[in-house]
């Protein structure tokens, strides 16, 4: 794929690398966005950094809901799969309705964001997250105290912190081995410096713990978006992209498997001469192999679920 | 576990959540994307549409009399780029998502529309006529422009008729209300 990003123009790989990932697309959209803004100098305006921020919390509530009902799943309780299935289906309604689309949004663009939201869009997503936000409550609570999925998930999937420190892993997983990593906190980019929300770690180094991460960053996230659409300022969404020239830049942000960095070397041609980017699961790949060690064969699948491991990121 | 047989219960109380579709009504926002439409009264075939579509789903064709620009649905991946950046805003999205065909009409679902050139008011070259809502968009600034005259003049009759009236407006500044847009 970054060998296709190389023979298309700045605009067409907006929506080229946006088709990385399909759990995480608007991520690679939005570090995009943000690589080429680097590289051109591009300043966006206040109201595009908030849309940006809300439409990327949005997916990390789908997306960690989504982890946690294949988890449900492969822990062999399909009725809390279709549970937790049901409540993300209410965050897709959500994204439909504010962005158009399910999963790739197609909201990013350089310079700001393709559109504005619209006032009764956003009532809707606050009344879908006074829907929600109890639902999560609730399944937390199963998660952490339902013994059909605690006795499969605690003590289980080892990834001791120095291991975590020795492979770089990044997100939920090194969070769930007690790391404090994340960019949003580090570097806050877009409107994350704006809100106050809660880095979540945990102790416990194993599934359970990466589990209890990321059911509480699901409730952190509503926060943020909550926050968000309280103090939203009106104005411009997009400036535009006068010139392109030689430069290179890097970005990374948080995505929900953690963090995405791009790098980009522009030339003269409105084509980039190198686009590439490394993905969080690239990274959380090898702790696997720690993982795994010793373990039942019964809890492979339920080990490799837990790095919430995108496939199509790693391999591109 | 008595967490989940709350849900449990809640559930046969509420009912199955799925919608009746397609025997009933489906969740279906009014700002969903659906398909790509083209406006042919505000199109101007520039090309930029085509230029930053990734998907290659959209076709200029162009002959001496006119151009015909054509989207392939089936290609379409929605992204909303020719949106965007279209400079006529005469792209726009469709929430009719209703798509699904038989295989044999994957190649017949396209918008397309056939534009042909009119003559300039000034020299009478063939050129493309900038719709009359978007020409008053453009204009808006300059109360001296007459926007349903200038959208017919082609381009270097629009830059002689500028550069008349700035030298008018250089030689008897009293004439002229506002400033002439440079």
């Amino acid at each position: 794929m970054e060998n296709l990003a190389k023979k298309r123009n700045l605009i067409m790989n907006q929506t080229l690398v946006e088709r990385v990932c399909s759990l995480c697309s608007n991520s690679h959209a939005f570090t995009y966005a943000m690589v080429v803004e680097n590289a051109l100098g591009i300043q966006i305006p206040e109201r595009a950094k908030y849309m940006r921020t809300l439409a990327e919390e949005i997916k990390r509530v789908a997306s960690h809901l989504f982890t946690l009902a294949i988890q449900a799943h492969l822990c062999g309780f399909d009725s809390l799969f279709m549970h937790v299935m049901e409540v993300r289906e209410q965050m897709q309604d959500v994204k439909e309705t504010l962005f158009g689309n399910r999963m790739n949004l197609s909201f990013n663009c350089i310079g700001g964001t393709k559109f504005d939201l619209e006032q009764e869009n956003l009532d809707f997503l606050m009344q879908t997250l006074d829907k929600v936000d109890p639902q999560v409550t609730e399944i937390t609570d199963i998660f952490e105290t339902d013994p059909m999925i605690c006795n499969r998930i605690v003590g289980t999937g080892i990834l001791p912190k120095e291991d975590a420190l020795r492979l770089g892993v990044v997100g939920p997983v090194a969070r769930g081995s007690g790391l404090a990593l994340d960019v949003r906190k580090e570097s806050p980019y877009a409107a994350y410096d704006k809100v106050s929300f809660q880095l979540i770690t945990r102790d416990g180094c194993d599934l359970y713990a990466r589990t209890c991460v990321r059911l509480h960053e699901i409730t952190e996230s509503i926060r943020i978006i909550r926050q968000i659409v309280q103090d939203m300022p009106s104005g411009e969404y997009r400036t535009h992209m006068t010139k392109i020239f030689p430069s290179e830049a890097v970005a990374r942000t948080e995505a929900p498997r953690g963090e995405v960095i791009y790098y980009i070397r522009t030339n003269n041609t409105e084509i980039p001469e190198r686009l590439k980017w490394r993905v969080p699961s690239y990274m959380n790949w090898e702790a696997l192999g720690v993982m795994l060690r010793n373990a039942k064969v019964a809890d492979a699948a339920l080990i490799t679920n837990t790095i919430d491991p995108c496939v199509s990121c790693t391999e591109r | 576990m008595a967490g989940f047989l709350n849900v449990l219960l809640r559930n046969i109380i509420s009912g199955p959540s799925t919608d009746p579709f397609p025997f009933g009504e489906t969740f279906s926002p009014k700002s969903i994307r659906g398909r790509i439409l083209i406006d042919p009264e505000r199109c101007l075939g520039c090309g930029m549409c085509r230029h930053v579509c990734v998907a290659g789903a959209i076709n200029i064709t162009k002959t001496e009399n006119d151009w015909t620009i054509t989207i392939w649905q089936d290609s379409c991946c929605l992204c909303r780029s020719c949106v965007t950046y279209c400079p006529m805003h005469a792209m726009s999205i469709d929430p009719d998502w209703h798509s699904a065909h038989a295989e044999e009409d994957k190649f017949k679902r396209i918008e397309q529309h056939t534009i042909e050139y009119q003559p300039c008011a000034g020299c009478g070259k063939s050129m493309r006529v900038i719709s009359l809502e978007r020409a008053k968009e453009l204009y808006a600034k300059d109360e001296n422009i007459n926007p349903e005259e200038i959208r017919h003049l082609c381009r270097s009759c629009r830059q002689l008729r500028d550069a008349e009236r700035k030298t008018n407006s250089l030689a008897h500044p009293e004439r002229t209300t506002t400033k002439v847009l440079s």
